[in-house]
């Protein structure tokens, strides 16, 4: 458990970001997001990504969920790169002010589908430029949210004006996952007890038997949630906001700070994307 | 006692799509701060007849609801069960299911912020009622770091905080040590004799009830069979046994000691009036009695060796420290502790569920870590501690034979074995019922017919008789010890100490991941001080024992049974 605690919950270690209120995190991520999106150049997009890689293991994330979020990001980086190199739409020809794009390869023209389809330099660097784009938004999230305690979170949430009722819902599912994937561990050893070799297995077959568990899996989520709503009910729960809080959220010197930082680089690239075309294509 | 706080007046009650009434018209009254224990057997009703006091029967359930409630003034129909939680506290059998808070101190407090209870006085609460649960430390830890043990012990730390004026609590010591579970009762006794909490608390801890209830309620079928003090009910011994109850040990003791011919006018249900009846009676022990020790020849080879094993968690936390043990094949083996002491850490690495980080562990010579699971499993029959965890497919037989499957067997030869298993546990007309859809006692035994199916030679059972009746206990101990006789190597990790004097032939204490005693069962169960120390109370029965003169001799029988301590009172005498 302590294993998906530290990977997809809260990092296990503390660090600056551990002691800042989720507010000024959250005006972090929009402002980082909001510069990832602006950016095409893929030297700054992939700088940026990089930064935020190495930002990310400093708050503590646990490198195996940063490695699972590359290597699942790698299925979607090849479809990106295959369409925008292959089919690059009139965007890209707009972004790079090229008439005509420059071929890589061409298929030999008698070949079937493929024959004289031509693969693009422009494309492929688009399709990159995305990519890194993308992972900056993705990776920019669980500095501001694993870096959070989930009691502070939901504090922090309702003290920004969310409804203490939408952020409970927000914090229950971020608990959920690692309770889901501890459910289907618990079910794979409990097969294993009863014989079944999945270290002998091939990756079709695992994959049926994966598929095997998906009911008893929302059966046992099913009969938890309502057991859970029954305890909350219990527990005088109704999702007012009206409400005590055990923990306070205050804004420190860090939070302001951080606030400043993160709006001057937003600001900062604004001006230099507009004013000396730094980010763009 | 004073005016009723709560009043239940003909109720009855189906769950949507039931066809019997999970309860048969009802009418009972539980006064303002009195202490009413809730008995009967699995399925008598006593969960439902709990959720109706919260409102949660029928309103969460639906089904279809006759007659009334009251608590508080309330209607628990007409009223939310968010409003009635301001008045009822519930806490439920299964802990797991009903921690929602990220940390201890939040699971807490959470209800006290929903009941707009002001923040200081939230945290002058958490460290009052996570001592009194022997949790204190804890706060900022996540609640499914805890043991099973711990996280029933916050759950009722969580209910405790509210303070309600009637604390509903179903099985909520089920999963405790003894000593955690005396202390939770004593701690539930102090809240209602200073605080004036009510109290409704169902159980099967026959000796805890009888020493702090004020009265009790014995529900059947879904029907009140009877009330009274627990002296009045606890002595009606024939009672209890037409369903399939147990009295204290206490009782049972003086119960036979009468049958014996020496007059009782009243059958003691406290421990303290046992020994004080015990040292009014004229006792001698028969002298020629000696313990008898299995003769070495009927064991075989060590089985199960473990040489110098030391377990730490991933996060560092150690679990185990240089243990030494040898199983024998044939053996009957009980390992005791405390919550948290590393029972199951240890029997996990029997299946290489678990490395050791220092130290091996070895089945019939062969080292665990070059085994797979899959392979260890064919040979160890392990029944975990949660049923559910082990339930993952559609139907009772498919789970049976999910396993043989898997080891290849012919379709006859799976239906034969199936067959065969759910008939041994009793489940053969439930065989396409959906495994989720049987009561808790069923769905564990179900998951030992399923291991059984594999015919292993060593069996493994971590806690099988939590949730279970005295009934079904008996039922799942006496198979086990149908499988010894037939061979089988058997080890079973239980809290429950009184029912095991039948089965198992030497008991291995752990305390704090070290093995502390390693001893046949007479001798480890009267090492009343070292069973202490890991939170363990010997059966009343030894106690008792203990308080007649010592066995004389070496080799002398140390008395562990009800039976045994009742052949020591002379006939003719009487109080």
């Amino acid at each position: 458990m302590s294993h998906f605690r530290s990977t997809y919950q809260h990092v296990a270690r503390d660090s600056c970001f551990t002691r800042l209120d989720i507010r000024s995190k959250l005006w972090m991520i929009c402002a980082v997001t909001a510069v990832a999106l602006l950016w095409q150049n893929l030297v700054a997009s992939g700088l940026l990504t990089l930064g935020i890689i190495l930002v990310a293991l400093w708050a503590g994330i646990d490198w195996r969920y940063i490695r699972s979020v590359l290597l699942l990001s790698t299925f979607f980086g090849v479809t990106l790169l295959f369409f925008h190199g292959f089919f690059p739409h009139g965007g890209i020809r707009q972004l790079t002010r090229h008439a005509t794009l420059t071929p890589l390869f061409t298929f030999p023209a008698h070949w079937q589908l493929l024959g004289g389809q031509a693969l693009y330099r422009e494309g492929l660097l688009y399709g990159l430029s995305v990519l890194a784009k993308t992972l900056s938004v993705v990776l920019i999230i669980p500095v501001g949210i694993f870096t959070t305690e989930l009691d502070n979170l939901i504090v922090g949430l309702v003290r920004a004006g969310l409804p203490y009722k939408i952020a409970f819902i927000f914090s229950s599912t971020l608990r959920f996952f690692p309770l889901l994937v501890a459910r289907i561990q618990t079910i794979t050893e409990a097969q294993r007890l009863r014989g079944l070799a999945l270290e002998k297995m091939g990756l079709l077959q695992k994959a049926r038997n994966y598929a095997k568990i998906t009911v008893p899996l929302i059966l046992g989520v099913l009969m938890r949630s309502q057991m859970v709503e029954l305890t909350l009910q219990a527990r005088a729960f109704s999702g007012s906001s009206e409400r005590t809080q055990l923990h306070d959220s205050r804004l420190g010197p860090g939070d302001y700070l951080l606030c400043a930082c993160s709006t001057l680089f937003w600001g900062g690239a604004l001006i230099a994307y507009f004013g000396w075309g730094i980010g763009k294509w | 006692m004073t005016n009723p706080l709560a009043r239940l007046e003909n109720v009855s009650y189906l769950y949507p799509g039931a066809k019997t009434p999970a309860l048969k018209n009802i009418n009972l009254e539980i006064h303002s701060g009195e202490f009413l224990g809730l008995i009967g057997p699995t399925g008598a009703g006593k969960s439902t007849l709990c959720q109706t006091l919260n409102g949660s029967v029928p309103q969460f359930y639906g089904g279809r609801f006759f007659g009334q409630v009251i608590v508080a003034g309330l209607d628990t129909v007409q009223h939310p069960i968010s409003e009635l939680a301001h008045h009822v506290g519930l806490v439920f059998e299964d802990p797991e299911m009903q921690l929602v808070a990220p940390s201890v101190e939040n699971e807490i407090a959470f209800a006290l912020e929903n009941l707009n209870v002001p923040r200081a006085e939230i945290r002058t609460r958490i460290p009052q009622v996570l001592a009194a649960v022997r949790l204190s430390g804890t706060e900022k830890r996540h609640p499914q770091e805890l043991s099973g043990g711990q996280k029933q012990r916050l759950a009722i730390a969580a209910a405790l905080a509210m303070r309600p004026a009637l604390l509903v609590l179903d099985e909520p010591t089920s999963q405790l040590d003894p000593l955690g579970a005396a202390e939770v009762f004593a701690t539930l006794r102090q809240l209602n004799r200073e605080l004036g909490i009510t109290i409704l608390l169902t159980g099967h801890d026959a000796e805890e009830l009888a020493e702090h209830a004020d009265r009790i309620a014995l529900l059947a079928g879904g029907e009140l069979v009877a009330q009274g003090t627990p002296q009045e009910i606890y002595s009606r011994v024939e009672l209890l046994a037409a369903q399939q109850l147990r009295p204290p040990q206490v009782t049972r003791t003086f119960q036979l000691v009468r049958q014996r011919g020496v007059a009782i006018t009243q059958l003691p249900t406290r421990l303290a009036a046992g020994k004080r009846l015990l040292h009014a009676l004229p006792t001698s022990c028969p002298t020629v009695e000696k313990e008898h020790v299995a003769a070495p020849d009927h064991l075989g080879p060590a089985l199960l060796a473990i040489k110098n094993l030391t377990h730490h968690y991933a996060n560092g936390t150690p679990a185990l420290h240089d243990i030494s043990l040898e199983i024998r094949a044939g053996e009957y083996v009980l390992l005791v502790g405390q919550n948290g002491a590393g029972k199951s850490t240890l029997v996990k690495h029997f299946l290489n569920l678990l490395t050791p980080t220092a130290g091996t562990v070895t089945v019939d010579g062969l080292d665990t870590r070059q085994l797979e699971t899959s392979e260890l499993a064919q040979r160890i029959g392990y029944v975990g501690q949660h049923p559910d965890d082990q339930l993952f497919t559609a139907s009772v037989e498919d789970e049976v034979a999910f396993a043989l499957q898997n080891l290849g067997y012919a379709e006859a030869e799976i239906e034969r074995r199936v067959t065969v298993s759910l008939r041994q546990l009793g489940l053969l007309a439930h065989r396409t019922a959906h495994p989720l859809s049987l009561p808790r006692g069923d769905r564990a035994r179900l998951v030992i017919a399923a291991v059984l199916a594999m015919e292993p030679e060593i069996i493994i059972l971590d806690e099988p008789t939590t949730g279970q009746d005295y009934r079904g206990a008996k039922y799942i101990l006496d198979l086990s010890r149908k499988l010894h006789q037939q061979g089988k190597t058997i080890l079973v990790i239980t809290h429950h100490l009184y029912l095991m004097p039948e089965y198992a032939e030497r008991v291995i204490v752990l305390g704090k991941g070290t093995i502390l005693l390693d001893a046949p069962l007479r001798r480890a169960y009267h090492a009343k001080e070292l069973l202490r120390r890991t939170y363990l109370t010997p059966p009343q029965a030894v106690l008792l024992a203990q308080e007649l003169a010592p066995p004389e001799g070496e080799g002398a029988l140390l008395r562990v049974t009800p039976e045994e301590v009742a052949a020591c009172f002379l006939p003719g005498g009487g109080r």
